[in-house]
């Protein structure tokens, strides 16, 4: 079965995002950490009004080793609607982007989220925490090179409550048990029954 | 229990000087589902609302990359877990596209995966519309929608084999064809759709305490609604009027007759109109399909990605053989990125899709619409009643299946 | 069975009249957690209708229920919510485990989901199922009845 800790196989060598087969989903655009405000704002008043989404990917192998994926939506009851896709890819042992909830405020808590969940952070976003998991938790979760399974914590033990049977001996049965109903529906149906002889 | 520290969930209600700082959740009888609200306020009014989500984070994104292309779509429908199908439909529309063979679906499956997706629709929007109902306390409405979405999941339950998560809809179109009978339940709903709508709307339409408490609660304006990311019926009601279903069609939606119900007060009120009408134009859509349904075929005829008729297995070698890489190692997409949404109940919801060529996704990245529909929570309940919050919350309809994923 | 006092019988009565009025109105606790929190929901509706077992109302605070029913996955941000109402019910009091992902871990074998929320609160009845159709929630409901109406553990005088 697949699900495992280790990372699945396959070299990403190959940038996914360079190599691909003609889908008309998206204009494609690619831009470094230092010029990515500025093309977002350039996108912005060019009338992609709305940030549909952020999020991240971690390609491991490849540099730079994440990309952070913005998708803008223009014309939305045009009779053309467009899409862009906006890929930033970003590296180092602290990957830090600007934030750009000043300019859509959507962003806000996607941008949480990739912090949270690959440890990029975003410099001058209003409120950078941890937003799905506890404020504690320590690790990136959907880096590729955290386990799925999670840090090889000792599982909590199973309490012996789970394990006692909660019937205390001996006390007394009351209301009907399924064999007390068995008992039940068979005398019924023997007392209904025409004796052999009768009527 | 390990020794971590509690977390916002459990702090000790404040009081400022003249503001008191309340919890409201994680668990609270308003049954949306595991929000916890900080709310901020000046005697009643609201002066500061900060959503923690966070509590139904599952990890279904990384749960998706150790798992088969084919299987990662039974967790991705457990997202929002009102309609599964939607969810489960833009994935495998992502993959079809990735795979190159998006416009060689046959048409019989494409019009029962729309039809399947409506009838989701309309199931979401019965519990939308029963819980907020009971929000307000008018829980008579909630057995009437019940009952509507029992008729439903019973069709899911028909074709697909479960009813809330039936995994029916795969890669290359549907996993096997409609059973005989499901044609003539869908007209037994189709006929008991319209009285009971017209008795939901009678109950609570035009009734002077549902409307006292929604109109002009939480508006929401169309600039604001654009930029905090809003979509589907929170983003029609404030006068966008933007569907995904028309903009970017898929699936042949293009070829159907159906309107796009907007309102411009952007109130609770008008979102509640919205949805009502959305009922109707999906119950159009099906009664469209129905009528026109095409025969054929419903899985696509690339037997690299359709498994085998299950009664070849038994008697034919290459079947067998077939079936056992489908199972054990599914196929390989090629390498490959797309961004591939649908207009779910909630709004648009989308997958952004990245392969490197092996059988399990590299990246299954969610556009969660329940997300941004819930972060403009902070901006429109600021200056309401506390008592409106559950309002606000019920109208915007978030479900945390998807908001924590 | 040889009774030592006559005293000893009415109190026998007496237990299996209170046991018998508690198992009659198990009022749950509103722990909607994910998917199966839309089939408990159902439970409650007209086709399944949960109030003829004595579920008539559920209560939103811990205070006042009986019977917390997990249904849904169980984060690890909501695990020590979860154990606080568990704390903050009133004994006697019964859980239930709805569905594989609170019995389990489910589908979800991953650093984000409970893997079993027996690991956090003891439970009394596992239903499996992904969701479980509200028939089987129901047939839990009459499991802690039954359960109830035999004695044991959250029996009304709460032995061990």
């Amino acid at each position: 079965m697949p699900s495992s800790q280790t990372p699945p196989a396959g070299s990403t060598a190959v940038d996914p995002t360079a190599v691909r087969p003609p889908i008309d989903d998206a204009r494609i655009v690619r831009t470094t950490p230092d010029a990515l405000r500025a093309e977002l704002l350039a996108l912005k008043n060019d009338g992609f009004a709305m940030l549909l989404d952020v999020g991240g990917v971690d390609y491991l192998e490849r540099t730079p080793r994440f990309d952070v994926v913005y998708h803008l939506l223009r014309g939305m009851t045009a009779p053309q609607p467009e899409r862009v896709r906006v890929l930033c890819g970003v590296d180092g042992p602290e990957p830090v982007l600007p934030t750009v909830s000043d300019l859509w405020p959507s962003a806000n808590w996607a941008e949480r989220e990739v912090y949270d969940l690959f440890g990029i952070r975003f410099s001058g976003h209003p409120d950078l925490r941890r937003i799905q998991l506890p404020d504690d938790w320590v690790g990136y979760p959907l880096r590729k090179d955290y386990p799925l399974r999670g840090p090889a914590l000792e599982r909590t033990p199973r309490p012996s409550f789970a394990l006692k049977s909660n019937v205390a001996a001996g006390t007394p049965v009351f209301g009907k048990t399924a064999a007390a109903l068995q008992r039940q529906i068979v005398a019924a149906r023997a007392a209904e029954a025409p004796k052999d002889g009768e009527k | 229990m390990t020794e971590r520290p509690l977390p916002l969930a459990m702090d000790i209600v404040e009081r400022s000087d003249t503001n008191m700082v309340l919890s409201m959740g994680p668990q609270h009888p308003s049954t949306h589902g595991v929000l916890q609200v900080i709310v901020e306020i000046d005697g009643e009014t609201v002066v500061k609302a900060d959503p923690e989500i966070g509590y139904l984070h599952t990890g279904i994104e990384k749960s998706a990359e150790n798992l088969f292309w084919t299987q990662a779509s039974t967790v991705v429908e457990r997202m929002d877990y009102l309609s599964p199908l939607s969810n489960a439909m833009a994935y495998i529309l992502g993959v079809e596209k990735l795979l190159g063979v998006a416009d060689q679906i046959p048409q019989r499956a494409q019009q029962l995966r729309v039809m399947l997706c409506e009838l989701s629709r309309i199931a979401s929007h019965c519990v939308w519309l029963g819980t907020g109902g009971i929000d307000l306390g008018a829980i008579s409405g909630f057995f009437y929608c019940f009952d509507l979405r029992e008729r439903i999941l019973d069709l899911n339950e028909f074709s697909g084999g479960a009813r809330m998560h039936p995994n029916y809809l795969r890669i290359g179109g549907l996993r096997d064809d409609i059973p005989a009978g499901f044609l003539e339940k869908v007209d037994e709903l189709i006929a008991m759709y319209y009285p009971r709508m017209r008795e939901l709307r009678a109950l609570l339409q035009k009734n002077p305490i549902l409307q006292d408490r929604m109109i002009d609660v939480g508006i929401l304006g169309a600039d604001d609604a654009i930029a905090w990311g809003v979509t589907g019926p929170a983003l029609r009601a404030a006068g966008v009027a933007y569907d995904v279903r028309k903009a970017f069609p898929y699936s042949g939606y293009e070829q159907l007759d159906f309107e796009i119900p907007t309102r411009t007060e952007g109130d609770a009120y008008a979102r509640f109109l919205v949805r009502l009408d959305e009922m109707d134009q999906s119950m159009r859509i099906i009664e469209q399909l129905r009528a026109n349904l095409a025969g054929g075929p419903v899985m696509v005829a690339d037997t690299k990605y359709a498994p085998p008729p299950k009664e070849t297995i038994a008697v034919s070698m290459e079947a067998l053989i077939h079936h056992f890489k489908y199972v054990s190692e599914s196929f390989r997409v090629p390498p490959g990125d797309v961004y591939s949404p649908v207009e779910g109940p909630r709004g648009e919801t989308g997958y952004y899709l990245v392969s490197n060529g092996d059988n399990r996704p590299w990246r299954v990245r969610t556009r969660p619409a329940s997300l941004y529909n819930l972060q403009v929570l902070k901006k429109i309940a600021v200056g309401e009643f506390i008592a409106d919050m559950v309002v606000m919350i019920g109208s915007l309809d978030p479900v945390f299946g998807e908001v924590d994923r | 069975m040889a009774l030592a006092s006559p005293g000893e019988f009415l109190l026998a009565r007496v237990d299996e009249v209170a046991r018998w009025a508690q198992s009659s109105s198990v009022w749950p606790l509103t722990m909607g957690l994910a998917c199966c929190a839309i089939e408990m929901m159902t439970a409650t509706a007209p086709e399944y209708d949960i109030a003829r077992f004595g579920s008539e109302v559920f209560r939103a605070s811990p205070r006042q229920a009986d019977l917390m029913i997990v249904s849904g996955r169980v984060a690890q941000k909501m695990a020590p919510v979860i154990k606080r109402l568990y704390d903050q019910m009133a004994d006697p009091k019964w859980v239930i485990s709805m569905g594989a992902c609170a019995s389990s871990g489910g589908v979800f074998d991953n650093y984000a989901v409970v893997q079993g929320v027996d690991t956090v609160i003891p439970v009394d009845v596992y239903v499996p199922g992904c969701p479980p159709t509200p028939d089987g929630l129901l047939y839990a409901v009459n499991l802690i009845q039954q359960q109830i109406r035999r004695g044991g553990r959250g029996g009304i005088l709460a032995r061990a």
